[in-house]
């Protein structure tokens, strides 16, 4: 197993607000990482920094060895380094279907004059993304939209359709913001049998989520951020019992913090 | 010396109508963020009216007897205000709501178009001078010949500035207008009626553009269509000197209507005029918040995506596909036999030539959701390629078509070092100051282009000895190569181009998110687009065998964009519908040819308010209702399944 992204001291001021204060970490290849934290402890911070969003103004992270400092949002997409949003941010205008075959743009490997004679080559292509994306459409129980817009989807079908997405990009690490933000019950629950489905297949994966009970039950290591620190790191069954982080969710036990997110 | 202040002083006196125009923009921009592309032809009107009212007009029974100049000009002013009002409330405001900035472009390039219509209706085609204010006899200072109506522009313009600067910074409208333009949302919660503020700061600009066409009309002429010149030399000022910065909009147009003045005197009209469009594409590329641009620019991204309603995506069904396909196939291959009666037929050939442009238009405008505003331009290039080609070299007309080609995806490459930066309506505006370029330099380089009277005895087009030369000949050429463009363009948008190009329409940060690779993909579309535009500009040349600045003009720009968007965006054969309706009917109905440009603007227009999806879409969309059983929701399933392993790969 190797490390599939790695910070080294990374630093972030806006302004006067320090807000990522020398946070070091690596994330082994195939684990299924959660990013916890109070508001405004620096979570989606130090997550645009993975992408550049924010370039960090010390330190450097590292992508299987690649070190990500000058690189744009296309090249780190294109190493593998696949995110999403914390608010969907699905193609409007394109039907259920094509959004999810839309993930598949860096698989594509025929060029627009072989698609423009629609050439056998891209014949196949395209029947292999389209039934991988009908699989996909299966699984999030999402068939029954296949081609309606995406923008006339529910909420938390549009941020499970994001994800289907992301996924279809066959990422070598997924980061996922929020995924489980304006979520019902029962969407939570699909939504956390279908990250466990792409961590069993193989894909690192980082989620930053409120939702303390998704994240409990899913992640096999927690890293824990407060005021821009990172304060806490280990499996959950530890987290929940470290005294750092009880403080941290304002000086309640973290058994109350969990019995009010569910 | 004396000479050269004469011309910077008539410089000034233009400069000072760019300014007034300038800031028409500024105010619309600053509250709305608009930019409203009518704007000059209210410069036209006021002056026009102001006309009507000095030497008095009647329609039957009604007369208006001739007015002297202080009751003409006030009614003149209210005219124009309820001009103004009218417009901004019934089409402005409501479009506003409706459409995203890009579309906003459209929507004013439209009603200027009608505007232009209208006044043709009313005022005809000939140029119009108005009286002097106060007499012909200039004044003389040192020897330096200065007209009076100079001191009247002067005397109204820093009048205007001085009220609105006062009206803005002094009074409770001004601070609310103020509020809009900061943040339209906050500015409703606190109770100011942005609606209303919106509609104000539209009729405000429009009776500022009317008052400037008055005071100007009598050192210039003016005619109909002068709208375009005022709003693109309007626009570059305002470029210059920076979006929403009024004291930029008039330090912008008076120094632009100075260097032109001077480089037109000294140089020449063309070199003044490129001159001047080369500016603006330079500021758009090196700093699109202007020159003197203040750091308070409106957040433009988050209105563009937030403020309109998206359109539904909407497909002919596999089946509805192939039998249309076979139906459209039967109809056009029979056609010439049952139409072979001259003027139809030649407007079916010219329908076809115009749609296969329009194709490529489709692959920018919707798929690729940027607009352009000035894709005559490259009808422009292939057509003076292959008539200077086959006419000044002896080249064979396929020649002529290669060279064309060549030519415009070189010229697309260098538009789109500063088209892949921008988007919504800086993409359109910077589109629309190439084609006036273009169309400029056809008028302008008579030893290139043959000037305005342009270049007759085309050869017509041939090919393996084959000459093209009757109108069935040329139908089954256009048509031929329409049906290829359809197929080979539909295979292009239905694979993985198709849907990278959808995905920068509707959220560029998710589409780079994803590793789509969008500076590329927006210059493959643009190349697309101006690739088939050149070939439908040799093709017009060679059917036509002459070709004139004027059949490939910036007012075609905008025909071709409203058959566009009549037709059907983001569905390649929906445009179909708008080239027939707006090149047949005219045709067909002669007496309609002189409503043609009305006509045009309106459908635009209304198209944008009332058919976003177009008339093809519309369609779709009602066979997608007819078709839509009630769907069965499936319970749903609330016990967790266990993980379904190798399903997600």
């Amino acid at each position: 197993m190797s490390v599939a992204l790695q910070g080294r001291n990374l630093d972030k001021w806006f302004g006067g607000l320090h807000a990522i204060r020398d946070i070091s970490f690596s994330i082994q290849e195939g684990s299924l990482i959660g990013l916890i934290g109070p508001n405004g402890a620096g979570k989606s911070t130090l997550f645009n920094m993975f992408t550049n969003l924010y370039p960090p103004d010390k330190g450097t992270v590292e992508f299987f060895g690649t070190n990500l400092a000058g690189k744009t949002d296309i090249e780190i997409a294109e190493l593998g380094l696949i995110r999403t949003f914390q608010t969907a941010r699905v193609f409007a205008e394109m039907t259920v279907l094509e959004n999810i075959m839309a993930g598949s743009h860096l698989s594509v490997h025929s060029n627009p004059w072989a698609q423009a004679f629609w050439l056998p080559g891209v014949r196949r292509e395209e029947a292999g993304i389209r039934k991988k994306a009908e699989a996909l459409l299966g699984v999030l129980g999402l068939e029954r939209y296949r081609d309606e817009s995406a923008t006339n989807l529910p909420m938390g079908s549009q941020k499970l359709l994001e994800l289907a997405r992301a996924v279809m990009a066959g990422p070598r690490v997924l980061l996922l913001d929020e995924p489980a933000a304006g979520l019902n019950d029962s969407e939570t629950a699909e939504l956390a049998r279908l990250i466990t489905a792409v961590r069993y297949a193989g894909t690192t994966i980082v989620v930053v989520e409120h939702n303390m009970s998704l994240i409990m039950g899913i992640a096999e290591h927690v890293l824990v951020l407060d005021a821009g620190r990172l304060i806490a790191e280990g499996p959950p069954k530890e987290i929940q019992a470290n005294e750092k982080v009880i403080e941290a969710y304002v000086g309640r036990g973290l058994d109350t913090v969990l019995a009010e997110a569910h | 010396m004396r000479e050269a202040i004469e011309i910077a002083l008539g410089g000034i006196l233009q400069g000072s109508v760019f300014a007034l125009v300038a800031l028409g923009f500024a105010l619309v921009f600053r509250v709305t963020g608009a930019i409203n592309l009518a704007q000059g032809a209210f410069v036209v009107f006021g002056a026009l009216t102001l006309y009507s009212f000095q030497n008095g007009f009647g329609y039957g029974a009604f007369h208006v007897p001739p007015l002297p100049l202080p009751i003409a000009f006030i009614a003149s002013l209210l005219v124009s205000l309820l001009v103004g009002l009218l417009l901004g409330k019934f089409i402005f405001q409501p479009a506003l709501r409706k459409l995203p900035l890009g579309g906003m472009v459209l929507l004013t390039g439209g009603l200027l178009t009608f505007f232009e219509g209208v006044m043709l209706l009313v005022w005809g085609s000939q140029p119009y001078q108005l009286q002097p204010w106060s007499g012909f006899a200039p004044v003389n200072i040192n020897g330096i010949h200065i007209p009076t109506q100079g001191f009247w522009d002067f005397g109204v313009t820093a009048i205007i500035i001085v009220g609105m600067w006062y009206v803005l910074q002094k009074t409770t409208i001004g601070k609310a207008l103020r509020a809009c333009s900061e943040n339209p949302a906050a500015a409703a919660l606190m109770g100011i009626d942005v609606p209303r503020m919106t509609v104000l700061s539209f009729s405000v600009a429009a009776a500022i553009g009317c008052v400037s066409g008055m005071v100007i009309g009598p050192v210039v002429s003016l005619e109909f269509d002068g709208g375009g010149f005022f709003t693109s030399s309007g626009f570059i000022s305002v470029a210059i000197g920076g979006f929403g910065s009024f004291v930029g909009a008039l330090i912008g147009g008076l120094s632009l209507g100075t260097i032109e003045q001077l480089a037109a005197g000294y140089v020449s009209s063309l070199f003044s005029t490129t001159l001047a469009l080369g500016l603006l594409l330079v500021v758009l590329i090196w700093k699109p918040t202007g020159l003197l641009g203040s750091g308070s620019q409106r957040r433009v991204d988050v209105r563009d995506a937030s403020v309109h309603a998206y359109r539904e995506a909407l497909r002919l069904s596999r089946k509805g596909a192939i039998i249309g396909g076979i139906v459209a196939l039967v109809v056009l291959a029979v056609l010439p036999f049952f139409l072979n009666t001259g003027g139809i037929l030649s407007s079916i050939v010219i329908t076809g030539i115009l749609f296969f442009a329009i194709l490529g238009l489709d692959i920018l405008m919707g798929y690729g959701g940027q607009v352009s505003l000035g894709h005559a331009a490259f009808l422009a290039v292939g057509a003076y390629s292959a008539a200077i080609m086959t006419t000044r070299y002896g080249q064979a007309p396929i020649v002529g078509i290669l060279v064309g080609l060549v030519v415009a995806l070189a010229c697309a490459t260098v538009v789109s070092f500063v088209t892949v930066k921008l988007r919504g309506h800086y993409m359109a505006l910077a589109t629309l100051a190439f084609g006036l370029l273009v169309d400029s330099v056809a008028v302008g380089a008579t030893g290139l282009s043959g000037g305005p009277s342009g270049i007759a005895g085309i050869p017509h087009f041939s090919m393996f000895g084959y000459t093209f030369d009757t109108q069935v000949a040329n139908y089954y050429l256009v048509w031929g190569l329409v049906v290829i463009g359809v197929i080979v363009l539909s295979c292009l948008v239905r694979s993985n181009f198709g849907r990278a190009l959808r995905a920068i329409r509707t959220d560029q940060t998710a589409a780079r998110a994803l590793g789509i690779n969008v500076p590329r993909y927006k210059l493959m579309a643009f190349l697309i687009s101006a690739g088939f535009a050149s070939v439908a500009g040799s093709l017009y040349a060679y059917y036509f065998q002459f070709i004139s600045p004027e059949m490939v003009s910036t007012q075609r720009s905008f025909e071709m964009v409203t058959m566009l968007v009549v037709g059907g965006e983001t569905t390649l054969v929906g445009p179909v519908i708008g080239a027939v309706i707006l090149t047949l009917l005219p045709t067909v109905f002669q007496p309609l040819a002189n409503f043609k440009t009305l006509a045009e603007g309106l459908i635009l227009v209304g198209a944008l308010l009332y058919l976003p999806s177009g008339i093809f879409g519309g369609i779709l969309a009602a066979m997608k209702k007819k078709g839509d059983r009630p769907v069965q929701t499936p319970p749903v399933q609330i016990e967790s399944t266990p993980v379904r392993e190798g399903v997600v790969r």
